[in-house]
């Protein structure tokens, strides 16, 4: 028989190893010692074309402040678990380009107190609430905007013999709806439209149906349930009917996945996705296409989303990294990085004066009109910090009726329920 | 078989058992023994269980106490207790998934040993071409399960995949495998299966060649047939074989995730969504939940080792009966 003393002593060693890992609370982080080297790391997940004038712009840095920028690239899978993994090891970088900045908010750097006259009051109104601390702080600087809208296959309704949308003219979503299905018909694609899986471009189509997750701040449901019914139940029957591709949502699981490849194919020839994908259009479609403008319904423009830049209370290099934020995002530097990356900027200055983008100018300015059609509780929604999850919980309750599971009324309470919840877990 | 026949080898092969009266001189001379030779073994060991600490036993103990904290970024925590294993309880998300791993293991487990014990009874018939075939079926164990998932999605896919569109041709129509509950859950078994039952039959295999074919001629010159050598000798002889299989793709079936997770996502409206994805999802995807993914860890942890005790006694007892 074994000795009761070794498993005394295993029992006990388990308890001191148990004892040892209790978890404990970070520090603030606000005291983290300077370094007085000038060496900075950037975290960055990349689009594509951004890349290339990313390292340009951080060219020009380094040759204007003598500082050395160690640009890391990571895929944009799992960025928030290496940030979360790497602020656990008290290894924060000193800079990072973010999609969502609510589980950070409370390591973010104030960026006020190193480059408020730079940075303060520069950006796009709808942002502020979102990158504003409880205490008035800058957490994080909005450096390119997103804008969702419809791509259309030209060559696809040429054929059909469908008249283009007028850009300046936004159609409607019915008129959307019968051209798509009239060039489906012609061309004898699967189908007429399709939208990437994601609660983010759903959350497009409740806008222009009159509705939002969130109020214009940003802190409070603000669903409302007859329009947003309306909405949902549209899109199942658009699904339903083979318009759009049902087994897109239903295949995705709880995954992201976009549609481009059913547009690539030619397969739709109505696409709803979103500005970040005309630099990789017009490199990859062998067929001709364009920006359209957003369908109205009660509402009309897109729904934005984009990229912030931020800074780490851990970060021992905080006012060199508040330098670098500001020159990143000044007006020369959007302005190029907008440019040869197609991204829409954030600064006022630069939307109220405009871009010219040297590679498919009139696809941009398609999406910068919808950026001044969108309403501005849109921005307040897509900003809440609880948008995230909403969208997720959003495109579960939508494959749900999409698979006959719920009705439309179920789904939009279940919706309306994440969105209460996420608000309370996000305070 | 008699206990004293069973008994009998072991006084033959085994050292000469000590008489009580000489256990103090044993000791003794243990005692006696140098102090490095008494060290040694356990210094060969040392960088393995250290290993083995670090990375496993730490962190599962970790995960443990976790479980008793709430934390959404994996540096602040809040002791809830029992909280987070309340809270996954009442959730029916977590009933959802932990229904569909018990469906997806008994089917993956029963189909794999059933499988494997059969393939491996055919892979060890004297055929051309044997070694050739064993590689076949082992060749998917070796193959990446993210890719593995991918392969099979574009397979299954209902407009374009491969299956439907023979299907389509051979105008038997085109199922939706994968966006219909039932056929998802039917197809992620069958991968499961395909991608490692080749691993099963590998153990099996041996298990079979360690059966001594001195039965097998006895058997035949008592004129039994096939049939009854099978389930007279093969089968009872392989039931330690078994019960390896059994564990392991217990084991296997309640981990399954990565080529589910490529395969069909969790979806169509979770159907798929197993315990480990469900682990998943609350620890890495936003917003994170660190203490509700390490109690559903613990949970999982707990069934599966009730589960291995539970056959491991059983098969204690049909062994003993």
């Amino acid at each position: 028989m074994r000795s009761p003393r070794i498993s005394l002593t295993v029992a006990s060693a388990a308890i001191v190893l148990l004892a040892s890992c209790a978890p404990g609370s970070s520090s603030d982080g606000s005291k983290t010692k300077q370094a007085d080297d000038k060496k900075l790391t950037y975290l960055y997940f990349t689009d594509g074309p951004d890349e290339q004038a990313t390292r340009d712009l951080i060219d020009q840095f380094e040759k204007k402040t003598g500082a050395k920028v160690n640009l890391q690239i990571v895929p944009f899978d799992n960025l928030e678990q290496r940030l979360q993994a790497r602020l656990s090891g008290n290894n924060a970088p000193d800079v990072a380009r973010l999609t969502d900045i609510t589980p950070f908010r409370a390591d973010l750097l104030d960026l006020n107190k190193f480059q408020k006259g730079a940075l303060g009051g520069k950006f796009l109104k709808g942002a502020d609430a979102y990158v504003t601390g409880k205490g008035g702080e800058l957490l994080a600087v909005p450096s390119d905007l997103t804008m969702n809208g419809p791509l259309i296959n030209v060559d696809q309704f040429k054929k059909a013999g469908v008249p283009l949308p007028d850009p300046k003219k936004p159609w409607n979503w019915d008129e959307m709806v019968k051209d798509a299905k009239k060039v489906q018909a012609a061309n004898k694609t699967q189908n007429a439209i399709a939208m990437d899986v994601s609660g983010h471009r759903f959350s497009t189509m409740l806008s222009q149906y009159g509705t939002d997750f969130f109020d214009k701040t940003g802190k409070k449901p603000a669903m409302d349930t007859g329009k947003a019914t309306a909405a949902v139940k549209r899109f199942a029957e658009l699904n339903a009917s083979g318009t759009m591709p049902k087994d897109l949502w239903l295949q995705a699981g709880t995954k992201y996945k976009a549609a481009n490849e059913i547009f690539l194919a030619q397969q739709t020839p109505v696409y709803l996705s979103g500005n970040w994908q005309v630099s990789a259009f017009a490199k990859g479609a062998k067929f001709s296409w364009a920006a359209a403008p957003n369908p109205c319904r009660k509402t009309c423009g897109g729904f934005p989303g984009g990229k912030f830049m931020a800074s780490f209370k851990q970060s021992k290099h905080q006012k060199l990294a508040a330098e670098f934020i500001a020159f990143m995002n000044s007006e020369k530097s959007q302005e190029k990085l907008a440019k040869e990356a197609n991204f829409l900027p954030t600064r006022k200055d630069l939307i109220s004066s405009g871009v010219k983008y040297p590679v498919r100018d009139a696809d941009m300015q398609t999406f910068l009109d919808d950026v001044k059609r969108t309403p501005q509780a849109a921005y307040g929604s897509a900003y809440s910090p609880a948008f995230g999850a909403t969208a997720d919980a959003s495109v579960k309750e939508l494959a749900k009726v999409l698979a006959g599971d719920s009705s439309p009324k179920e789904a939009v309470e279940a919706i309306r329920a994440a969105a209460q919840k996420a608000l309370k877990d996000a305070q | 078989m008699t206990s004293t026949a069973r008994m009998a080898p072991r006084r033959t092969v085994g050292p000469a058992v000590p008489q009580s009266g000489h256990r103090k001189s044993v000791n003794r001379r243990r005692s006696v023994k140098p102090w490095n030779q008494r060290v040694a073994p356990y210094l060969f060991v040392l960088p393995n269980m250290l290993i083995f600490g670090l990375f496993v036993i730490y962190p599962a103990i970790n995960n443990f106490n976790i479980s008793m904290y709430d934390s959404g970024n994996g540096r602040d925590f809040t002791y809830v207790g029992g909280g987070n294993y309340q809270g996954m309880l009442s959730e029916a998300e977590f009933w959802s998934a932990a229904r569909h791993t018990v469906v997806f293991a008994v089917f993956f487990v029963t189909l794999t040993t059933v499988v494997s014990i059969g393939l491996a009874l055919l892979l060890n018939q004297r055929i051309k071409g044997r070694a050739f075939f064993r590689t076949v079926f082992f060749l998917p164990v070796v193959i990446s399960p993210v890719v593995v998932g991918l392969i099979w999605g574009w397979i299954f896919e209902r407009k374009n995949g491969l299956l439907n569109s023979l299907l389509g041709a051979a105008g038997l129509g085109q199922p939706g495998w994968l966006v219909n509950s039932t056929l998802a859950m039917a197809v992620v078994i069958f991968v499961g299966l395909w991608l490692h039952v080749g691993f099963y039959v590998l153990i099996v295999l041996a298990g079979l060649q360690g059966i001594d074919s001195t039965y097998y001629e006895a058997a035949r010159m008592d004129g039994a047939s096939g049939w009854q050598q099978l389930r007279l000798i093969t089968l009872p002889l392989l039931r330690p074989t078994t019960m390896v299989v059994v564990i392991l793709s217990l084991i296997n079936g309640f981990q399954a995730f990565d080529y589910i997770w490529t395969l069909t996502g969790g979806g169509p409206v979770g159907g798929t969504t197993l315990m480990v994805q469900y682990i998943y999802e609350h620890a890495f995807q936003s917003p994170v939940q660190y203490g509700s993914a390490a109690a559903a860890a613990v949970v999982l942890f707990c069934a599966v080792f009730a589960l291995t005790v539970i056959n491991y006694l059983y098969n204690q007892r049909k062994e003993s009966a």
